[in-house]
């Protein structure tokens, strides 16, 4: 569907060859003469256009060069530029994973250089985020990234993981905006942008629940939205390998069900790609969605592996709300007698949380623990009266022994620079 | 034109915005036009000449230009991006100081299409350099087409004779093709909103709005309004002129899986026509209700419809297959109870292996919900009870 570029061929044509063309209005005054020029004061042209043409013609004398000196180029090695650390010290703005171990009952605790991490901070003016000396290079940033997943957010802790998950959250925000500043691409992004997506994917779960003051779905989502989208364009400007590529395409797919984007973005990835298990798995679960088969893809769910169905959970509150909406129609009939147990299998839940599912989207169970379905009674459930939690068994299952540092570190492990 | 001068094309350039000759003036400044070819043209640093004869900003858009035309000689498309965004944003101011008048619309017609353009072959070029970030010049040159966009929307004080809202449509369909391209239709609600409130709507010119239509039409199936959609494209089809073949079958292939949705399949003769075949065993697939035929044509195809952006769309002909097949059941066990082994049975020879009779309850279930049978299951009887009146009303009535 390209607009085929006539002019191209136009401009690599032979000047000979081309065309002259008749002029049949013009009637053409003399070209200006040497002296005609008008005079010009060279003030009246420091209009932006003439800059910028300007700033076009140096460019185009050192273009490599000019280009990387403007790029700035962390050098700290420590995970917090010492700047900082003093700064937060001597204002007391210590988060209590950073302290020095003993000191954090002090009025002014100290701060443990090995643990502290710089935080993020909204850009200013006249602040300058581009100092060297306060950003990190790629591997001290992958340092950083490890030890907030290994020693923070696996590492059992006395505190609440709301807690945990807001101070990681906040420092891997800190590392993108080294990312950003630093013009960092490629395979240096890929290894911090993988583990960041599989946190944030692991919190969405994990923290489902969660009062609002506590824990954000929606910033999580955006968030997790940005790190992913930067991620899956890595994958495609970066030629590879890249040996996780098909669990994030998954991930994605999973986490964005019914998107029609994510799924024609998926659609054009190359044949050997899209036909790996992962990914036609989570293509499948798409298009069971897209046709309204909820039977067929909770079925498919259980194929999936613990984080796809962190990924994919969010999602499942509609999807079993859809079965019964669906169902309240298929089968209403004044004599409907649908065996509970039966519909509770097909939800993948207990007997007693179908049944208040059902109560929730005022569908009738009688005495029998026979579902009523009527088309007529389904309602949908008010905000706030299902709470996803309860309905984590489907992700729970899954979870038996992996720990955080299993999640998301994952098969990394073995690929790390 | 490719063996004038410098100074005669400079003086061409002077003359044409001089006596408001809109569309000479834009041919001076498009890369659809000779002059681009011509070497003497070419110049790395033409600003002084342009300074000597032309008034500001006009001397530094055709300053642009030209070095624009140095840029593509090079084969240098990023460099040619770059100047020749220089070129639309100093049109744009010359063109929001022209009160009341409109002649220079032409003008923006070529600089905004050739803007689009080079972004589109400047990203290749990174594309195949491993550089740059997908789809960030195309958003760059869609932000500078807005801005032209808002100045023409926004001209509220000329006649219509002189107004610059002329050039709407024109700036949507560019954009159109800028968002179908990056995948952000989203971007288009505006310029349809903008378009519809406007009172010449009806006016612009056939091809633009043909063009339109089928933009509209495309969002419309994305949107999963196929009513809509059918209307859409239906117009763009009818009204667009016999000679261009190759437009008609790109309105085309988006309007025959729209129809199809709709139950009207398309005859032999007109994909045989329009060279669209690929779409004959998919009707066929559709039509006799025969699953195992659709999976088959949709994946013998699936580059060319995935190419198109139609296939999942086509994906949803399932359901219409579903509804086809489960019919024939019906006129062939002439009950309106029906079995619901039937309808598996029925699967079972269209080779559909990993459907079992609870997905076939929801399958059921949800061609009830929307409306494609009339009737109810009996879980205890094991049947699909039907309407004794219509049970399988016409694809066409169905919203």
């Amino acid at each position: 569907m390209h607009d085929t570029v006539s002019f191209v061929a136009l401009c690599y044509s032979n000047p000979e060859s081309a065309k002259e063309q008749e002029r049949s209005h013009s009637q053409r005054r003399g070209a200006p003469s040497e002296g005609q020029w008008r005079q010009r004061d060279k003030e009246q042209w420091q209009g932006e256009g003439k800059a910028q043409v300007r700033q076009a013609d140096e460019e185009e004398q050192k273009p490599r060069q000019h280009e990387e000196d403007m790029v700035p180029k962390g050098t700290c090695q420590t995970m917090c530029p010492a700047q900082e650390l003093r700064d937060r010290e001597a204002q007391n703005r210590l988060h209590h994973f950073e302290m020095l171990p003993g000191t954090e009952k002090d009025r002014r605790p100290k701060g443990d250089p090995s643990r502290a991490v710089k935080e993020y901070s909204r850009p200013a003016a006249g602040k300058d985020s581009t100092k060297p000396s306060d950003l990190r290079p790629p591997p001290v940033l992958l340092k950083t990234v490890n030890y907030l997943i290994n020693d923070i957010a696996a590492a059992p802790s006395l505190y609440p993981w709301t807690e945990v998950y807001t101070f990681v959250f906040d420092r891997l925000r800190a590392v993108k905006q080294d990312m950003i500043i630093q013009r960092m691409s490629g395979l240096d992004c890929v290894g911090i942008l993988e583990r960041t997506v599989r946190f944030l994917i692991y919190a969405s779960y994990r923290l489902c629940g969660e009062p609002l003051r506590l824990y954000d779905p929606r910033i999580n989502d955006i968030h997790l939205q940005e790190y992913l989208s930067w991620l899956l364009d890595c994958y495609m400007t970066k030629t590879g390998p890249h040996p996780n590529q098909e669990e994030f395409q998954s991930l994605s797919l999973l986490y964005n069900l019914g998107s029609a984007r994510t799924m024609q973005h998926t659609m054009q990835l190359p044949l050997r790609l899209r036909s790996t298990p992962n990914i036609k798995l989570a293509l499948f679960i798409n298009q069971a969605f897209l046709e309204r088969n909820p039977v067929r893809l909770l079925r498919l769910a259980q194929k999936l592996n613990f984080l796809q169905t962190c990924a994919l959970h969010r999602h499942l509150m509609t999807c079993r709300q859809d079965l019964l909406l669906v169902y309240s129609h298929g089968y209403s009939s004044r004599n409907c007698r649908f065996p509970l147990d039966r519909l509770a299998k097909l939800l993948f839940l207990d007997a007693s949380l179908t049944a208040q599912l059902c109560r929730s989207c005022g569908v009738e169970v009688n005495k029998d623990n026979q579902v009523v379905f009527s088309k007529a009674a389904f309602t949908e459930p008010g905000q706030g009266t299902l709470h996803c939690k309860l309905y984590h068994s489907i992700a729970s299952e899954k979870q038996r022994d992996l720990t955080v540092k299993n999640i998301v570190q994952s098969c990394v492990e073995t690929n790390k620079k | 034109m490719a063996h004038i001068t410098i100074n005669q094309y400079l003086q061409q350039v002077y003359e044409a915005i001089d006596n408001r000759e809109g569309s000479f003036c834009a041919e001076l400044l498009s890369f659809k036009h000779p002059h681009v070819a011509n070497p003497r043209l070419q110049l790395a640093s033409p600003e002084d000449k342009c300074q000597q004869v032309l008034e500001p900003p006009y001397d530094e858009m055709v300053a642009a230009h030209l070095r624009c035309t140095y840029a593509v000689a090079n084969h240098d498309f990023v460099e040619a991006y770059k100047f020749q965004t220089l070129v639309v944003q100093s049109f744009l101011k010359a063109f929001q100081s022209h009160k009341e008048e409109n002649w220079a619309l032409p003008v923006m017609f070529a600089v905004t299409l050739d803007l689009r353009i080079f972004a589109n072959n400047a990203e290749q070029q990174l594309q195949k350099k491993g550089k740059g970030q997908p789809s960030e010049m195309l958003e760059k040159a869609a932000e500078q087409l807005m801005s032209c966009f808002r100045v023409c929307a926004s001209d509220n004080r000329a006649g219509i004779e002189d107004s610059k809202k002329w050039g709407m449509m024109f700036l949507s369909n560019q954009l159109f093709k800028i968002y179908f391209k990056i995948n952000k239709l989203h971007l288009c609600k505006p310029l349809i909103r903008a378009i519809d409130s406007s009172n010449l709507k009806n006016d612009y010119s056939p091809a633009q709005k043909v063009t339109y239509k089928y933009y509209v039409g495309r969002k419309a199936m994305f949107d999963s309004d196929f009513k809509l959609a059918e209307e859409f494209l239906s117009y763009a089809f009818d009204h667009c002129h016999r000679s261009s073949q190759k437009n008609k079958r790109m309105i085309l292939i988006y309007l025959l899986p729209v129809k199809m949705l709709l139950g009207h399949m398309p005859t032999h003769q007109l994909l045989r026509k329009y060279d669209l075949m690929q779409f004959s065993d998919v009707t066929k697939a559709v039509s006799e209700g025969n699953l195992l035929l659709l999976n088959e044509a949709l994946s013998k195809h699936e580059t060319f419809f995935i190419r198109c952006g139609i296939f999942l769309i086509l994906e949803k002909l399932k359901i219409i297959t579903y509804r086809n097949l489960f019919k024939k059941v019906y006129l062939l066990l002439r009950t309106h109870q029906l079995p619901l082994e039937a309808f598996l049975v029925a699967l079972r020879m269209m080779k559909v292996e990993d459907v079992d009779i609870d997905e076939v309850q929801c399958i059921l279930a949800n061609l009830i919900y929307m409306g494609h049978i009339k009737g109810y299951i009996s879980h205890q009887h094991q049947k699909l009870v039907v309407s004794k009146q219509n049970p399988f009303p016409p694809l066409s009535s169905v919203s």
